[in-house]
């Protein structure tokens, strides 16, 4: 039987590479430099029940961060206050949440434009 | 936001021709009424960046309000014998059966019973919730049970198996394992006092991997069992497990067995959803939502992978507590296709306000396909049902892991998605695992699927993008099923100059691509504007309209692996897996076949020397030499997603021109494993020169030809700004030139003749 680990994934990401940071708030979705590469595999396995995803409002248009629950037939969990105008602003907002889970530190109130 | 599921409902059939009738089958859990309208389909996705929801409304005698009930939908497959005298006149029995247990922690699991649940009535074997066997009976208000002292084991094989003793009032229960090395070994009994003499309840049936509720008569079940079930024997008299065993090892019963009341033999009938008993009393039974068939027993030796080969070795049925066929809900609304309707995309539309003030509209999908001999166009364009269902209801963003690391951005849901997380009673696409881990095998349409309608998402809204520039062309065309030329053979295809698949043609029957062959040998033309077509084996099921079939094999981009000996299809008997390892490779239809999946970015195409060729000409006119072809579109290009690319050695034919190529993916471009022997670094787009999506053309025989793209993100360029585009032109020109039936000169001298 073919199956998958939902931790698979392994990769340890250095908290001071903030040029990655950078690379991913220039271009979100795309082509992306080997090591982003290397760190956007890590975070995309983010495992059972800790898995965000965007609730879509208004195709194209408007977007609410949602959770996947760890269990089939339950619910999404949605937060409400986090409902995003721009795809590129959610794919940054997960990435930060993604990059404090896994390195411990906070980039979200920096400035990486 | 749009609610889209305050109402949901699926027509039967699915596909109707004009003058034929069509039924409507709705439920609402909030509603009491909706505004009913049918419209057809020009363009079904929502996004903004393209044409949006295009419909045509079509006035029928069902517009207006429709009143609207909640009807459940029961999910969880079972096999039912009707009772029967034999069943009654019980004394003192035994039953035993081998059984494969896929999810132990699912709570008690009854795996042959007749026993209400609402009374307490009767008898049943089944696991606990602990997952040990055990046998209950209930004799004038007493309910008995005697429980094995372990739990099996998850996919291992065991013999399971009860007796009472009438006139003791006894009971046994036991279970013993097949394999009994390195801690398998789960044999265990129990013992239990019951009172004597039982009665068991009259009219009550026998049933097979779930308990009845009550006696309504719906038949609705509970405590469905998750695994395969093997050869059941049900005795009069007390006997021991030795004793069953043997008697389910005998294949057929041995005669002059006085003790025998039934031996089901799941080997019997695969095809149906029948069962046949080998006992004396013809206790034959039916299978209720399509429970998976043709999978190994616990007498499987390997000696063949396929079923028809070694049907007694395939005398297990794999049960699951999600399996759904049919819904079997009450008409709503029926409706007789006018005449003079064209063929297309169509759906009911149900539009009302929901309960928290929000507009609700949704959709009920079907397609009018045009029959043979009824042509209105030179072109028809194949609405691909078949690829439709197997991706009906598909999960794989809210089940499977690695999905966001293989699409390469944030997985966006819509409310669909939302609902079918929370309502997997709906039953989930061939794509998908069953809650056991297993993989889904049929997909129905006597369902209600959320993602091959308006507003959904999926290859549906794809080729409403395709039908949607189609329509701003002004070329005229039919809309003929995938499903009708399985049925119809070549004769549907050959009312057509030229033939139209859309973005992803994947799934298909041996028939169609029969139908296909003739018809491009017999001067048919047909365009392939998709990629990873032609690529699986499917079965549509021979007398269950919409129902379709696929086995997953052992290669293949695929998301559950079949099991071993379990790649046969269990409706036609044919084997499944890749066309390609059928010796029906894509190339060897279309010219190209599946090499990628590329998820990251699009790419463009280039022309190469081979469009210079003044035969193809017509292909590029208004296109420069060096112009960038599709730098647009899906992820910003009309190559990707999924891609295909020449290969002389599985059958792009010695005349075919490749005109052009998108090439330059980079490293998201991820070859499929049937298209590399061992692994090593250098497989992805950045490295390897085969990750490509290929244009091509070729001629066949009589006039006949064939142009592809290589790519399903071909067709999402199509509507590039205003539709003023050289992808939007390139398909023009093909599809003007192929409709048109002067021949194609100049391919070499002998086929000179032919055309
Ligand atoms: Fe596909």
């Amino acid at each position: 039987m073919l199956t998958t680990d939902a931790s698979q994934a392994r990769y340890l990401i250095d908290p001071t590479r903030l040029d990655l940071a950078r690379e991913f708030r220039r271009v979100p979705r795309g082509h992306y430099s080997l090591e982003l590469q290397q760190v956007l595999y890590r975070m995309r396995w983010s495992g059972v029940g800790q898995r965000h995803v965007l609730l879509m409002l208004e195709p194209g248009r408007r977007w609410m961060l949602a959770q996947l629950p760890a269990r089939r037939g339950e619910p999404l969990k949605t937060f409400p206050e986090q409902v995003f105008t721009s795809i590129a602003d959610a794919e940054w907002t997960v990435f930060c949440l993604r990059w404090e889970l896994l390195t411990g530190e906070s980039i979200s109130n920096l400035n990486l434009d | 936001m749009l609610n889209t599921v305050a109402v949901i409902g699926y027509a039967a059939p699915i596909e109707v021709a004009c003058g034929s009738t069509v039924e409507f089958k709705l439920s609402s859990a909030t509603l009491s009424s909706a505004r009913a309208q049918i419209v057809k389909i020009r363009c079904g996705d929502p996004d903004p960046s393209g044409p949006g929801v295009q419909l045509i409304a079509m006035p029928s005698p069902l517009d207006g309000e429709v009143a609207l009930t909640h009807q459940p939908i029961h999910a969880g497959s079972c096999g039912l014998v009707d009772d029967a005298p034999a069943l009654r006149a019980l004394d003192s029995f035994s039953i035993g059966c081998w059984v494969w247990p896929t999810l132990l922690d699912a709570g008690a699991q009854t795996v042959v019973a007749r026993w209400r649940e609402d009374t307490q009535e009767g008898w049943r074997l089944g696991l606990d919730a602990q997952g040990r066997a055990s046998f209950t009976v209930a004799v004038a208000g007493h309910t008995c049970s005697a429980t094995a002292s372990r739990a099996l084991l998850e996919r291992e094989w065991a013999f399971i198996g009860a007796s009472y003793d009438s006139t003791s009032g006894q009971l046994e229960v036991f279970q013993r394992s097949l394999d009994v090395l390195g801690g398998r070994d789960r044999s265990a009994s129990d013992k239990g006092s019951a009172p004597r003499h039982a009665a068991w309840p009259a009219g009550l049936p026998l049933s097979f991997a779930a308990h009845l509720r009550d006696d309504g008569t719906l038949h609705l079940t509970a405590a469905h069992f998750n695994g395969k079930i093997d050869r059941p024997r049900l005795h009069a008299g007390v006997h021991s497990l030795e004793a069953l065993r043997a008697s389910a090892a005998a294949l057929r019963p041995v005669r002059g067995d006085t003790d025998l009341v039934a031996a089901w033999d799941f080997s019997e009938a695969i095809g149906s959803d029948r069962f046949v008993d080998r006992g004396p009393h013809g206790l034959h039974g039916v299978l209720r939502n399509a429970p998976t068939r043709a999978v190994t027993g616990a007498n499987w030796s390997a000696r063949t992978p396929h079923w028809t080969e070694a049907t007694e070795e395939y005398g297990a049925i794999h049960f699951h507590n999600d399996d759904i066929d049919d819904c079997r809900w009450n008409t709503d609304l029926s409706l007789d296709i006018p005449t003079d309707w064209p063929s297309g995309f169509y759906s009911l539309r149900l539009s009302a306000t929901d309960t928290d003030g929000q507009p609700a509209e949704s959709h009920v999908p079907f397609f009018i396909g045009a029959q043979p001999g009824q042509a209105r166009a030179r072109l028809a364009f194949v609405a691909s049902t078949a690829t439709f269902l197997a991706y009906s209801n598909s999960a794989i963003r809210l089940d499977l892991q690695p999905t966001e690391a293989m699409l390469e951005q944030l997985l966006v849901l819509g409310p669909d998605d939302a609902y079918l997380q929370e309502h997997r009673e709906l039953g989930l696409s061939t794509y998908d695992t069953h809650s056991d881990g297993s993989g889904w095998c049929y997909a129905s349409a006597a369902r209600p699927i959320l993602n091959m309608r308006p507003h959904g998402g999926g290859y549906y809204q794809m080729d409403t993008r395709v039908i949607d520039w189609l329509d701003s062309t002004g070329i005229s065309y039919d809309v003929i099923t995938d499903s009708d030329i399985h049925r119809h053979g070549a004769q549907l295809l050959a009312d057509y100059g030229c033939v139209l698949t859309g973005c992803h043609p994947e799934y298909y029957t041996q028939q169609m691509l029969d139908a296909f062959e003739t018809y491009q040998a017999g001067g048919g033309r047909h365009v392939y504007l998709g990629g990873n077509g032609f690529y699986w084996r499917t079965a549509f099921h021979p007398t269950k309209p919409g129902r379709i079939e696929i086995r997953r094999g052992l290669t293949g981009t695929r998301t559950w692996e079949g099991e071993p000996g379990e790649n046969g299809l269990s409706s036609t008997g044919e084997p499944s897996g890749l066309w390609r390892s059928n010796g029906r490779p894509p190339q060897r239809l279309v010219g190209v076949g599946f090499d990628a999946q590329v998820f990251d970015r699009g790419c463009a195409y280039r022309r190469l020397p081979d469009s210079l060729d003044p035969r193809v000409a017509f292909i590029f006119e208004g296109v420069g030499e060096q112009e960038v072809i599709g730098d647009f579109g899906l992820r910003g290009g009309a190559g990707g997603h999924e891609i295909d690319r020449v290969d002389t050695r599985l059958g792009s034919p010695p005349h075919l021109l490749r005109v052009a190529t998108a090439d330059d993916f980079g490293s998201g471009g991820l070859a499929t494993p049937e298209e590399f022997g061992v692994s090593h670094r250098g497989l992805g787009g950045d490295q390897n020169n085969q990750i490509r999506a290929d244009m091509t053309f070729f001629p066949t025989a009589r006039g006949g030809a064939v142009f592809t793209t290589g790519s399903i993100a071909w067709g999402m360029a199509l509507a590039h700004r205003g539709y003023d585009n050289n992808v939007s032109r390139i398909t023009a020109n093909v599809l003007r030139r192929f409709i048109d039936p002067a021949p194609f000169t100049g391919f070499g001298a002998s086929d000179e003749e032919a055309y």
